[in-house]
């Protein structure tokens, strides 16, 4: 796309429209669909060949009932009846001790990563690289490393959180900073603004959208993280309760912990949304106003 | 004091290169404007009319020439003066009454003052009641409203208006253009006011300044001897029609090109 239009107004620059160009043009949108169906027809035949191995697999252990899988309802809310004390002293609060302070963390980190890639050319050729490759090597990986080398602390599982949450505040955040408006400012620079004043009434303010985005993923990913660390080793916290009870085949206590989860991750998201509508106020007011819904992603 | 140009332009010129090409947009410009007084500047688009805005704002440095305030040569032009872009230039996550005040604020003045006097200027302006809202509510009219608030509460004596009106209905243009006149007289500012309409051009100046297609070169200046206060377009049409002819002969002789620009 971006090639195209630089090849038109190459072209049109140099005010002949030729018959070579209009070769080259057609010869770049046969490629284009050419691409655009191999990996449509990749994904239609992975996503085929997945149905087909869920469906087979079914079958092999149609022997087990849905009850065995399934608690009832009942079931689920006797076993909350059981562990609620437990539950709400203990493994809640270390759950949502260590999502808070990992996520407020990878905050904090993600923004400055954004902004030093923002000031500094160099720093983002540095910095952008590492990045990328901090997420390619599975982050599982190194989580489980922290956490058996640093043991059963709270610190490892917040270590955990921040890195399943920095990456997508600070990819968010950057790509927020490099879409200002660059007539904006160059406005406050013509008006006598220093590059800090540009940054901080331009450049920043119009990353707020963009970061928001990247918070709200990193909120689901942040509960997540925590739980999975747990999971690995801890004294507290829904990922051990979760572990417990796989270990001694409670699934009613594994649903509970699973559902206790998804709430706290909603309800993670809503508090994102929440303060965003409270410091977005511009951005959804006018042409945005007809928007509805809380814009879960 | 009168004779004294509080803005003054020498022989700039300014080349751009632009991929393999290069483009004189500017070649010799010479202006100086006197403190009050309302230049226009009018010439076909690409002209290096907003250009020449550049450099004065310090967005850009000419390659010759140089570019003086107030007699004596600066280190630093950016924020001299206040600018009004082509463009409205909101900041859209600011409400009306945060945006007019920007300028006091790059200046470290206090912001609560600032809004105080904002608050007072807004019924001038055709603002009132609209304090609070975002730029994106607003109508082009309004924003463009906004924008001249902006650069007047910058309070410098010399402010650049680039097309201010260019985007709008004819009704609301003209309500404007009187509407800046009485401001301008109110305030005692020097303005340079750039347009594509010729008749924009005579009704608001003392001086028109018209540029030759690129490279921009400064063709003809024309002393607009209308009196004043202008009370509308339509009250001076002699005099206002014979100028208007005129300065369209002399922009199809610069542009070598009959079709240019608005000759309604
Ligand atoms: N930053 C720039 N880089 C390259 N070319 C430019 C730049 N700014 C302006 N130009 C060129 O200079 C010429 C004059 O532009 P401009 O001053 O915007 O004209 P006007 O405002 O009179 O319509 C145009 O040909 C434009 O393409
Ligand atoms: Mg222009």
């Amino acid at each position: 796309m971006a090639v195209g239009e630089r090849a038109d107004r190459a072209a049109s620059g140099a005010g002949t429209v030729s018959a070579r160009s209009w070769a080259a043009r057609l010869g770049q949108d046969v490629a284009r669909i050419v691409v655009l169906s191999a990996v449509a027809g990749l994904m239609l035949a992975f996503f085929a060949s997945g149905v087909y191995q869920l469906v087979a697999e079914a079958r092999a252990v149609e022997n087990l009932t849905f009850e065995d899988i399934l608690p009832s309802p009942g079931e689920i809310l006797d076993a909350w009846r059981a562990h609620e004390t437990l539950l709400l002293d203990r493994h809640i609060p270390e759950t949502l001790w260590e999502t808070l302070a990992g996520l407020s963390m990878a905050v904090v980190l993600g923004v400055t990563i954004a902004a030093l890639m923002d000031f500094s050319p160099l720093l983002r050729w540095v910095l952008y690289p590492v990045l990328v490759v901090s997420q390619t090597i599975p982050i599982f990986a190194i989580a489980i490393l922290l956490i058996l080398v640093f043991g059963f602390g709270s610190g490892p599982k917040i270590t955990v959180v921040v890195l399943f949450c920095f990456f997508p505040i600070a990819l968010n955040t950057f790509g927020g900073l490099q879409s200002a408006d660059p007539e904006l400012v160059s406005l406050l620079r013509a008006m006598g603004a220093s590059s800090r004043q540009a940054w901080l009434k331009v450049r920043l303010p119009a990353a707020m959208p963009s970061f928001f985005g990247g918070l709200r993923i990193a909120a689901t990913y942040s509960v997540v993280g925590a739980i999975f660390g747990e999971y690995i080793t801890a004294q507290h916290g829904l990922g051990v309760f979760l572990k417990r009870s796989y270990s001694s085949f409670r699934l009613d206590q594994a649903y509970l912990a699973i559902i206790l989860t998804a709430a706290l991750s909603l309800l993670l998201v809503l508090l994102v949304n929440l303060v965003e509508r409270l410091a977005l106020r511009w951005y959804y007011t006018s042409r945005r106003s007809d928007w509805r819904g809380p814009g879960i992603y | 004091m009168a004779e004294t140009p509080c803005l003054d332009v020498r022989g700039v010129s300014k080349t751009f290169r632009d991929g393999g090409q290069t483009v004189t947009a500017l070649e010799n410009v010479s202006l100086a404007a006197r403190p009050g007084e309302f230049i226009t500047i009018i010439g076909p688009s690409g002209s290096g009319k907003s250009t020449l805005f550049n450099l004065i704002t310090g967005l850009a440095e000419p390659d010759t020439g140089e570019i003086v305030f107030d007699c004596g040569p600066v280190r630093k032009r950016a924020g001299r003066v206040g600018y009004m872009p082509q463009r409205d230039l909101l900041l859209p996550w600011r409400t009306v009454l945060d945006n007019v005040i920007l300028g006091p604020e790059l200046d470290g003045r206090p912001r609560r003052e600032a809004r105080r006097r904002a608050r007072e200027m807004m019924p001038l302006f055709g603002l009132a009641g609209f304090e609070d809202a975002f730029p994106d509510t607003l109508s082009g009219g309004m924003r463009q409203r906004a924008a001249l608030l902006r650069t007047f509460l910058t309070d410098r004596d010399v402010l650049l208006l680039d097309e201010p009106f260019g985007a709008l209905d004819a009704l609301t243009r003209r309500e404007l253009q009187r509407w800046l006149l009485d401001v301008w007289q109110r305030f005692q500012k020097t303005i340079l006011f750039i347009t594509h309409d010729v008749e924009e051009a005579v009704f608001l100046a003392d001086r028109v300044l018209v540029f030759s297609a690129r490279p921009g070169r400064i063709v003809k200046e024309l002393h607009v001897t209308l009196p004043r206060p202008r009370q509308s377009i339509s009250l001076l049409s002699t005099e206002l029609r014979e100028m208007e002819a005129e300065l369209l002969d002399t922009l199809r002789a610069a542009n070598g090109d009959p079709a240019l620009p608005d000759a309604r």
